[in-house]
């Protein structure tokens, strides 16, 4: 077993911060919390997804990873987004949480994670945090807010623990710094507001775009200048020397702050893209996993892909048995968590964007259990979810119902 | 009365026009396309059963048509075709249409080059912000058009964050203090392993010797003091010397030292920064670099072994460099208080109202509205009245600015003015603002009436290498060119130095040309390359001296020569073991033809099935017998496949090499992979559309000549394309149209071509 396999957190020092003047929590209500899970390059489906429907009677090798917890776990699959253009190569993937992708208009809309974390966000240090590795514009962004506006995804471990952990050195100076900050914003808004009127109808869009961001920004700030006056967590995690190759490594490191992050209440919606642009390799197997991706149906590509895909669910297992030994209050973590484990397209061999799977974990799930689905968008569960997390919204999307997630 | 029954009549006369026009072209396709595009088909997800009017709105859908009307690419050929005279009609009803409507050319915001060579030129300092400020949106190839740049509250904050970055650092408070370090074999470490070394390096007496490179992972790190194995960090932002004591071994040319940012235990942080070429014979070399805090550095060296397997049964016997000395000092302070602080601040005491307009000025040469500057003034005033410093003071008004739409967006009119036009030439010819000549020329009117002195002066400024650099860059995707591979395995001596020389080729090609003035049949053929010491021998060229690029003359029978003999193409357009002629045959249809293809939006490519073929042909021949794929397959794979004699190194070969991997062998620690080479003959002959046999480089490169007009337009649309910051459509014809025909008599100069661009009145327009 691998150093980080096991986290070595189980003596986490918390210091919830206490939210006096943020909304209440009451005593033995805990809160919700969202984890998304997205694959880029999705998982052979035919290892993954069990031929019948109902139970999980033999459970295909893939899937057969998640075993720990197939208690809780409903799967949803053959899904698509009617609104994602296919033929496009891999950019239509930043569609996959929002299931929407016009390639002409680059803003999108509103993202499953982020509506979540909008209901559920209010209350701590960061509404949301969407971790990711490199920066690949065209197809890495996933998670979008409420106006469309790509939300920042963090490349590096290193900033993530730091933004997460690390105490700020120059505390004093940083309210100051902040009211700056805020005299500015209004400054720059109030000068983007006179000159959007002075533009012609296709560069007011533009300017609309950036007094937007303005707005959100002074949200941001805001919720900084509150912040930065309390302590951040502290935790027993080293983050160490990682070269970030093999997936335990790699998606191990993000999914262990992931976990932190929402053990430490820090946020209660984290989204975790795991990439292939990085080109995982593990010890024993060769060849780059995009190319193993286009695998042309050949056995012995797929045969190494499969290794590849092996790794990343037994990994997240494991970080699910994590949350399980997890208390965060009067339960586990694992307990106040929804889990959705997703990818962005069918097949990565064919860069397809339907048929595509759903894997929910939920501590309250009543029936666990395998739902073909067919002709159905991808946001009647993003819809469904999303009730279950307060929203009275009947719709989401391209929604044409809502999935009873629980049941 | 008069004028309105006069205006009625004109509606009258204009209405008529129209609808003649909308008839004869709604006659046509219920003739010839409807078929396959009406209610019962819809090939390609296009319709033309609509109502004229709607086609008309539709832009995009009007220039494809237009596209494969005049290519005649439809009607299919099976199908009955319309006569040509028909088509001319419709083709001009089409032209008109499309000319009526200039493509929209959205507010675009500064790039992150274009934001960094502005503050660079306004401070003078060397600044670089890719860490701060996030990459640009690419879209057809370019990184300036405003339709990709979405604004984002992260990009926002970005904004304001690398502004408080400037800001502190051409405003600080006191003088930042000079050190010195000194560093020697005691304070060397590799970085595989911090404590012991790695890779290979090992410390030899008063030397470190670095032996091999590790990707993402710089080589020779500096600790603190002997006993620690903390790096050393750069403390503060600024200017600082190294004086480097080193030379080679093994080796008997010159070498070039790489500088590197990057923490040798998180070496995801990996970042090269200077590039240093050592003479052979060399003892060392100095140089000063901008560092900001926190900061490590690292050191590699250009022909270091490539990582591969185990050193302790291959001893390395390749170039070495022998590394004895290292000081730092820094930050330097030429003067103080320093030139930006007396530009921004040029007096001890200004009123608010004052130092805003002082500071807007600088920074943008143009003032701020009176209604905008109010809450900038409003900054400065609240300020002075906290007691803040005056450099404070300066430090928030200049954060403010600099986040500003008023200084990140580029406003253009439809219109342009004449400052507007001569920003554009700016951020086309050096990507920066224009300097203070340039835009006195342009307040005086004496750019727009006949720009070519400036724009003579501009190409001969040193900053035009900003263009040169970022145009082709993009362009030909020189970036990509170590993107894959090449597998160590199978493409043995093929150095990283090797490899980045080929990415700058295509630069240093459009550099020549641009400067000797010579014909842009260049980029298709010609009798000389660009090349450096490695370059040459790569080719098997005569000798090159140095790391410098210099024209080389071709032997007679070399097939070198053009953009598609370059080994930086065929390498970018490959993977790490095999070529890829689609990907080749697109390049070339979209970067020198300037045409735009996009897999067909209601094509799922199912999942293609290869089991059953062999070689690449094979497997491509297959799906290009979908006909939905082949109306640019046919086009796309002739253009691909003639290039299949060069291999994915850009090398002649006259076979395939299939290279499949054995089971990994595991012996003692490490897993050795056996590789297996199956030889399979090339078969690179295929036809063009228009009958036109390629088979090799020569064919394909004569065939490419006789299409000259279409590539040298196809050159100047992506030229104007970058200037103007959109995709160029049909309805740019007359500016490409007149720009060739205006280079015609000049050899098709490349100068020209720029000259030509700019002097055209579509310049001047949004």
């Amino acid at each position: 077993m691998k150093r980080r396999t096991l986290l070595k957190g189980a003596g986490v020092a918390l210091l919830l911060p206490c939210m006096e003047s943020l909304g209440q929590v009451a005593d033995g209500d805990s809160p919700r919390r969202l984890l998304t899970i997205v694959n880029h390059l999705s998982f052979y489906q035919p290892e993954l997804i069990p031929q019948t429907d109902g139970a999980f009677k033999k459970a295909p090798p893939l899937l057969d990873e998640l075993s720990d917890h197939f208690d809780h776990l409903k799967i949803f699959s053959g899904m698509d987004n009617p609104a994602v253009q296919n033929g496009f190569g891999h950019t239509p993937c930043v569609g996959i949480l929002s299931g929407y992708f016009n390639k002409l208009h680059r803003k999108n809309r509103l993202s499953i994670d982020q509506a979540v974390a909008d209901l559920i966000g209010g209350d701590t240090r960061f509404k949301s945090l969407v971790f990711q590795a490199g920066e690949n514009l065209n197809f890495s962004q996933i998670a979008w807010d409420k106006h469309g506006l790509p939300v920042k995804q963090i490349d590096s471990p290193r900033k993530i623990f730091n933004l997460l952990f690390q105490v700020d050195e120059n505390e004093k100076t940083q309210q100051q710094v902040l009211a700056e900050d805020r005299s500015i914003l209004d400054a720059v808004l109030a000068q983007a507001k006179s000159m959007e009127k002075r533009l012609n109808a296709t560069d007011r869009v533009k300017m609309n775009e950036y007094l937007t961001s303005v707005r959100e920004v002074e949200q941001t700030v805001k919720r900084r200048a509150y912040w930065a006056d309390r302590s951040k967590p502290q935790v027993d995690y080293e983050l160490e020397d990682f070269d970030r190759k093999s997936v335990d490594d790699y998606v191990g490191t993000l999914l262990d702050l992931a976990v932190l992050a929402l053990q430490t209440d820090s946020t209660r919606a984290v989204t975790v893209q795991i990439p292939f642009w990085e080109g995982f390799k593990e010890p024993d197997l060769s060849g780059n996993y995009h190319d193993l991706s286009h695998h042309g149906q050949k056995p012995e590509k797929i045969q190494k892909l499969l290794m590849l895909e092996h790794a990343i669910l037994k990994r997240i297992n494991n970080s699910l048995s994590t949350m399980k030994q997890r208390t965060v209050g009067n339960s586990s973590l694992f307990d106040q968590t929804t889990t959705l484990l997703t990818a962005s397209m069918g097949s990565a061999n064919s860069h397809n964007f339907d048929d595509l799977p759903a894997l929910v974990f939920d501590a309250r799930m009543k029936t666990a259990g395998h739902w073909q689905k067919t002709d159905v968008p991808m946001s009647n569960l993003y819809l469904g979810l999303l009730q279950q997390f307060g929203a009275e919204q009947d719709s989401f999307g391209e929604s044409t119902g809502a999935f009873e997630v629980l049941s | 009365m008069m004028r309105l029954a006069w205006t009625m009549l004109l509606i009258g006369f204009l209405l008529a026009g129209t609808v003649g026009a909308e008839s004869k072209l709604e006659q046509f396709f219920v003739q010839h396309c409807v078929k396959c595009h009406g209610s019962e088909k819809q090939n390609g997800e296009v319709r033309l059963d609509k109502p004229v009017g709607t086609l008309f709105a539709d832009q995009e859908l009007l220039e494809t048509i237009a596209t494969v009307l005049e290519a005649g690419e439809m009607p299919p050929e099976e199908a009955p075709q319309p006569n040509a005279e028909a088509v001319a009609e419709i083709m001009q009803l089409l032209q008109k249409q499309l000319l009526a409507h200039r493509p929209v050319n959205p507010l675009k915001r500064l790039t992150r080059a274009e934001y960094t060579n502005t503050i660079r030129d306004l401070f003078g300092v060397d600044f670089d912000f890719t860490g701060l400020l996030p990459p640009d949106h690419v879209e057809h190839g370019f990184d300036k058009f405003g339709e990709a740049h979405l604004m984002s509250p992260h990009q926002v904050m970005a904004y304001l964050k690398t502004a408080r970055f400037i800001a502190e650092r051409v405003l600080p408070d006191v003088k930042p203090k000079t050190r010195t370090w000194e560093f020697d074999v005691r304070h060397f470490h590799g970085s595989k392993n911090f404590a012991t070394g790695g890779g290979g390096d090992y410390r030899d007496g008063d030397d470190y010797v670095l032996t091999g490179f590790r990707p993402y992972r710089s080589n020779l790190h500096f600790s603190i003091d002997p006993e620690s194995h903390d790096q050393f960090v750069i403390p503060a932002f600024g200017v600082y010397r190294l004086d480097v004591q080193a030379h080679s071994e093994k080796s008997d040319e010159g070498e070039v030292i790489g500088i590197n940012l990057g923490d040798g235990r998180h070496p995801t942080s990996f970042r090269s920064i200077r590039r240093i070429p050592m003479p052979h014979g060399s003892q060392g070399f100095t140089t000063e670099l901008t560092l900001q805090a926190g900061d490590q550095l690292a050191f590699t060296f250009d022909s270091a072994r490539v990582p591969g397997r185990s050193l302790e049964k291959k001893p390395h016997k390749g170039p070495a460099m022998r590394f004895s000395h290292l000081k730092v000092t820094g930050p330097l302070t030429e003067q103080w208080p320093t030139a930006a602080m007396q530009a921004i601040l040029p007096q001890p005491n200004m009123k608010p109202g004052e130092l805003v307009d002082h500071i807007t000025l600088l920074l943008t040469q143009r003032p701020l509205a009176v209604q905008d500057r109010r809450a900038f003034v409003e900054i400065a005033r609240t300020q002075k009245k906290s007691g803040a410093s005056m450099t404070a003071t300066a430090r928030s008004v200049l954060i403010a600015l600099l986040t500003s739409p008023h200084f990140i967006y580029k406003s253009e009119s439809p219109e342009l003015t004449d400052v507007q036009r001569s920003y554009r030439l700016s951020y086309f010819l050096w990507n920066s603002a224009p300097d203070a000549e340039l835009l006195s020329a342009a307040r005086s009117g004496a750019l727009g009436k006949d720009p070519s002195a400036q724009v003579e002066r501009m190409l001969n400024d040193v900053k035009v290498g900003r263009f040169i650099d970022d145009f082709t860059r993009q362009w030909l995707q020189r970036d990509k060119v170590d993107d894959f591979g090449p597998d160590v395995r199978v493409f043995k001596n093929v150095r990283r130095m090797t490899v980045d020389s080929m990415g700058r080729e295509g630069r240093e090609l459009f550099r020549h040309m641009l400067e000797k003035g010579l014909s842009m049949e260049h980029f298709i053929d010609s009798d000389y390359v660009m090349a450096n010491d490695r370059l040459a021998r790569f080719y098997g060229l005569q000798a090159v001296e140095g790391d410098d690029f210099v024209p080389v003359k071709l032997p007679e029978e070399s097939e070198r020569g053009g953009l598609v003999a370059q080994a930086g193409f065929l390498k970018l357009t490959s993977t790490d073991f095999a070529t890829s002629p689609i990907h080749r045959g697109s390049w070339i249809l979209k970067n020198l033809y300037n045409e735009r293809i996009e897999p067909p939006a209601d094509v799922l490519i199912n999942e293609p099935d290869i089991r059953g073929t062999t070689t690449v042909r094979e497997a491509i021949l297959k799906h290009q017998q979908l006909e939905s794929c082949s109306r640019c397959h046919s086009k796309i794979d002739p253009l691909g496949f003639a290039l299949e004699y060069y291999d994915p190194v850009g090398r002649k070969r006259d076979e395939y090499r299939y290279v499949e991997e054995l089971p990994a062998v595991q012996e003692g620690t490490t897993f050795t992979k056996k590789l297996k080479f199956t030889n399979v003959p090339i078969d690179a002959a295929m036809k063009l559309p228009g009958g036109r046999e390629v088979r090799d480089m020569i064919t394909l490169k004569a065939a490419l000549m006789a299409d000259k007009q279409h590539i040298v337009k196809g050159i100047i649309g992506k030229l104007i394309s970058y200037a103007h910051g959109r995709e160029v459509t049909r309805a740019d014809r007359p500016h490409v149209d007149a720009v060739f025909e205006s280079i015609a008599e000049e050899d098709f100069s490349l100068r020209a071509a720029i000259h030509a661009i700019v002097s055209h009145p579509a310049f001047g327009r949004k």
